[in-house]
This record gives C-alpha cells, sequence and structure tokens, in this order.
C-alpha cells in the first residue's frame, strides 16, 4: 500500500476507535505497529501514566523496544521519561553523542541496535498522559513529514484514550447532566410561578428565591420546588419578617 | 474523498477538545463534513426540553425553535428511538410524519433532514440536526461520518459537564447555548395565572404559540413581560 494511504488508513483506524468501545493495549499496539510500517523508524513503543499515575509501557512493536523502556523506567533516565515529564518533543539525534544525558539508557539503547530516538509527548488541554517513542537504527532526526505524521497519531491516541476513560464515567456524568439540568428547570419555573404570585418581575423573584436560600442554608432547587408545589406562601419568600 | 473527510474530523475533535468551551464549532464542522447546509444540536432530558446547544446558521435555529415549539420532529424521534431518523425529502415525508414541523420547516428551506441521538454508549443526552436544501439521501460515507460526529459531540457534551461544579450546569454549556429558559419562567408564570400544574402550563403555552403561528420562545418573553396573560378559564 502506498504511504498516504496507509497514513490515511491509520488515522481511520484509530478515528474508529472514536465511535466503538475499544481494547486500549490493542489501539495502542495498531499505533506502533503503524508507526513502523509507515515512519522511517525501526520501532516504536508506546509509554502510558495510569489513573494511579504511574508510567507504564503499554505497547511496543517489537520485545527490543519493550525491554529498552522498561529499563528506562527502572533506572528513571531517558528521551521518553523526559518528554511525559517536560510534555514536550525529545529528540536524542545520536546517542554516541548525547553528551553524557543520559549515560545509562545511551549504553543500553545502542547495545540493542539504536542511535537515535524521537519521543513525543501524548498530551491534551494542558495533560501529558503518555509518550510515542520512536527509535531508529541511523543518527539523525525525522523529516517534516515524518514527524507531522508521527505526532498527528500521538494526537488522536491521546483522544481515544481520554474519550474512552470519559465513556466509563459517561453514565455518571450523564446522570449529573439530566440533574442538573432538571433543577435549572425547576428554578426557572419557580422564578416564574413567584413572579406572578408576588407581581414582580422574573430577576426579582430570582433574588428573593437566592437570599431565601442563603438565610435558611437550604438548597435553591430545594427551595423552588416548594415555592413550586406551594408548601413555602410567597410572602415568606418574598418579605420574610417584613410587609407584605 | 473519504480519507480528508476524516482529517477534518480529527482536525475538529484536537480543537473541540482543546478548546471545550466552544460548542459553535461542533455545529460548523458536523454540517460541513456531512456536506449538509446546515446543523444544530440539541441536548434533552427525559424530564425536560432542555435546548439549542448550537446551531449553524438561521435556519438550522428555526430547526430547532419548531420542534421545540411543536414537540415533534427528527431531533425528538432521534431521541425517543436511539436511532438515526432520515427524511430525505421533507416536503413529502414518510409516514406523513411530523404534519405540524415539516410544512414551516420546508418553508424555511429545508428539504431533507436528518436526524441523530447523540450517543455514548447506552447514554443519550440529545440529538444532531442536520438540514440540506435539496431533497436526496445522505451517501454511505456521509451517514457514516454523521454518526462520528454525533459520538464527538455527545463525548463534548459529557466532557464539558465533567468538570461542572455539582449540580450545576457547565458553564459551556450554559453560555454557548440557547436554552429555553425563558420559556420555563413563563411556565411558571401561567401555571399561577390559571391554577394548573406546569405541564398542563407548557402545553397551553405551546397550543397558544401554534395557534398564532408563533415560536414558543416568543411568546414566553411575552408572557415574561406580562404582555400576554392567560386566564383560569381554557381562553387565551
Amino acid at each position: 500500500m502506498p504511504r498516504e494511504s496507509l497514513l490515511a488508513q491509520t488515522l481511520v483506524e484509530l478515528a474508529d476507535s472514536l465511535v466503538d468501545d475499544f481494547d486500549v493495549v490493542e489501539l495502542l499496539t495498531l499505533l506502533t505497529d503503524r508507526c513502523v510500517e509507515v515512519l522511517s523508524v525501526a520501532a516504536a513503543g508506546i509509554m502510558l501514566v495510569s489513573a494511579e499515575g504511574e508510567l507504564g509501557v503499554m505497547a511496543s512493536s517489537n520485545e527490543a523496544t519493550r525491554v529498552l523502556e522498561l529499563f528506562e523506567l527502572q533506572c528513571q533516565e531517558g528521551p521518553c521519561l523526559d518528554c511525559y515529564r517536560s510534555g514536550a518533543p525529545i529528540i536524542a539525534a545520536d546517542l554516541t553523542s548525547a553528551d553524557g544525558r543520559w549515560p545509562h539508557f545511551a549504553v543500553e539503547s545502542l547495545s540493542a541496535g539504536f542511535r537515535s530516538v524521537h519521543a513525543l509527548p501524548m498530551r491534551l488541554r494542558g495533560t501529558t498522559i503518555g509518550a510515542l517513542n520512536l527509535f531508529r537504527h541511523e543518527a539523525g532526526t525525522l523529516d517534516e513529514s515524518d514527524s507531522r505524521a508521527a505526532q498527528a497519531f500521538a494526537d488522536v491516541a491521546t483522544i481515544a484514550i481520554l474519550q474512552n476513560r470519559a465513556l466509563l464515567a459517561a453514565q455518571v456524568v450523564n446522570q449529573e447532566l439530566q440533574y442538573a439540568l432538571q433543577s435549572r428547570v425547576v428554578i426557572e419555573q419557580a422564578k416564574g410561578v413567584l413572579a406572578e404570585r408576588a407581581a414582580i418581575d422574573v430577576e426579582k423573584a430570582f433574588t428573593h428565591l437566592r437570599s431565601f436560600a442563603r438565610s435558611h442554608n437550604r438548597r435553591l432547587v430545594e427551595v423552588a420546588h416548594d415555592v413550586i408545589d406551594g408548601s413555602l406562601a410567597t410572602a415568606d419568600v418574598v418579605a420574610p419578617g417584613r410587609q407584605p | 474523498m473519504p480519507s480528508a473527510r476524516v482529517l477534518r474530523i480529527l482536525t475538529q475533535l484536537k480543537q473541540s477538545a482543546e478548546s471545550s468551551a466552544n460548542p459553535e464549532r461542533l455545529c460548523e464542522v458536523s454540517a460541513e463534513v456531512v456536506g449538509a447546509s446546515g446543523a444544530g444540536i440539541m441536548l434533552m432530558s427525559h424530564a425536560s426540553l432542555g435546548g439549542t446547544i448550537c446551531s449553524s446558521n438561521e435556519v438550522s435555529t428555526l430547526i430547532e425553535d419548531l420542534q421545540f415549539t411543536l414537540g415533534e420532529g427528527p431531533c425528538l424521534d432521534a431521541m425517543h428511538h436511539v436511532s438515526p431518523v432520515l427524511e430525505p425529502d421533507l416536503a413529502d415525508p414518510a409516514f406523513g410524519r411530523w404534519p405540524a414541523f415539516a410544512p414551516p420547516a420546508v418553508a424555511a428551506g429545508a428539504r431533507a433532514i436528518f436526524g441523530f441521538p447523540l450517543q455514548v454508549g447506552a447514554v443519550c443526552v440529545g440529538a444532531l440536526n442536520l438540514y440540506r436544501e435539496v431533497p436526496g439521501d445522505l451517501d454511505v460515507d456521509q451517514h457514516a461520518d454523521a454518526l462520528v460526529m454525533a459520538g464527538v459531540a455527545a463525548r463534548s457534551v459529557l466532557t464539558m459537564q465533567s468538570d461542572a461544579v455539582d449540580g450545576e450546569l457547565a458553564s459551556g454549556i450554559e453560555v454557548g447555548s440557547q436554552i429555553r429558559f425563558v420559556v420555563h419562567q413563563a411556565s411558571g408564570m401561567v401555571a399561577a395565572q390559571m391554577g394548573v400544574n406546569l405541564s398542563e402550563a407548557l402545553i397551553r403555552l405551546r397550543g397558544y404559540a401554534f395557534a398564532n403561528d408563533r415560536q414558543v420562545t416568543e411568546v414566553a418573553k411575552d408572557v415574561v413581560a406580562r404582555r400576554i396573560r392567560f386566564h383560569k378559564t381554557s381562553e387565551g
């Protein structure tokens, strides 16, 4: 398959995951495989932070990469970790001359046959959830179109993962949404009821509802319900302790 | 070219996720991606009517208003059946459906209309409405893209709400949207004027709007401003 089609197809596959339920590890494994097929890289791996805040190796295109990333986590140094910590891309163009930045990682990586590494952040709205790491046998940097495609992959995977996490909470959030919507409706209705009964405008009615709720330390929506069903007299809300 | 469309969806996704307080973009891109003349997103709940989160142009706004006023139309059906509702020729709709909604919608310029539920798993939060100025079906790709966009919109709504203060509507939903709060205020006033319950009051408001060929939102504004009054008997 030509490169452009493969690129497009990968994005389509990733986008499909946004519609259906999917397995995160499966998605990320697909992503690392496609990085190797589409981009000029020898291997790819993904580190992802768990809900508990722990960074782990989630997927890799081959075993050597997995071992290398695990090593990085163990000795707590390397471009992928720096990328995750800073939220910015980290490029190690030639590990034979990495000026001692990652002494342990450089040795390990070179012995696995990887001379350069690109680590791209998986981030959205200021939150970094992991890093996509691309390993190459030769020294140098990715060309412009490869690095853009790689960042696009990382972005889509990030959205898919965050949305998948959101999906797990969808039921709960929807209940909150329904409750919030219903509460707002009840409060608006109560404003109307009170405005009509007290012959005031709705803004004034709202001011009365709110100050009554505050001074009686009650929730606004409860007061609204009581106004609507008549268990709270208009005079008590509009002019507490004063003339009606 | 489907891949170009998918790329646009992805770009939109990234943007909407980056700035969750801008639902307008969702409507614009939905219309563009699906090849529709306009799009609107309606928020609904079982107990109340909700409102419009966004609409991409005036016709879309009117389509949402009509459904809100008349209590019928593609969004309501899509939400109710939790399934896409497709009407390729609104001038001669299948099963003669939406007898009150169809004529004014056609007059406004909507010849084909489609409703897609905003669904995340088993949760349905509203509906995406797409219309076209010319009759005809969505093709397979457009239908698929509409499903994607409805899913994206549903997740955006839930993502916005997940940041909200407990018990309140997310400001991104409330500020950017045209939730018809005035209609609920007017319902409260009408209920007090007529001595009826709130659902009865809403029915009266809608009946008045329909009989006088007006939008329920406009009638509600008149009620709140005390230019229209309802009386205890069935008149008014």
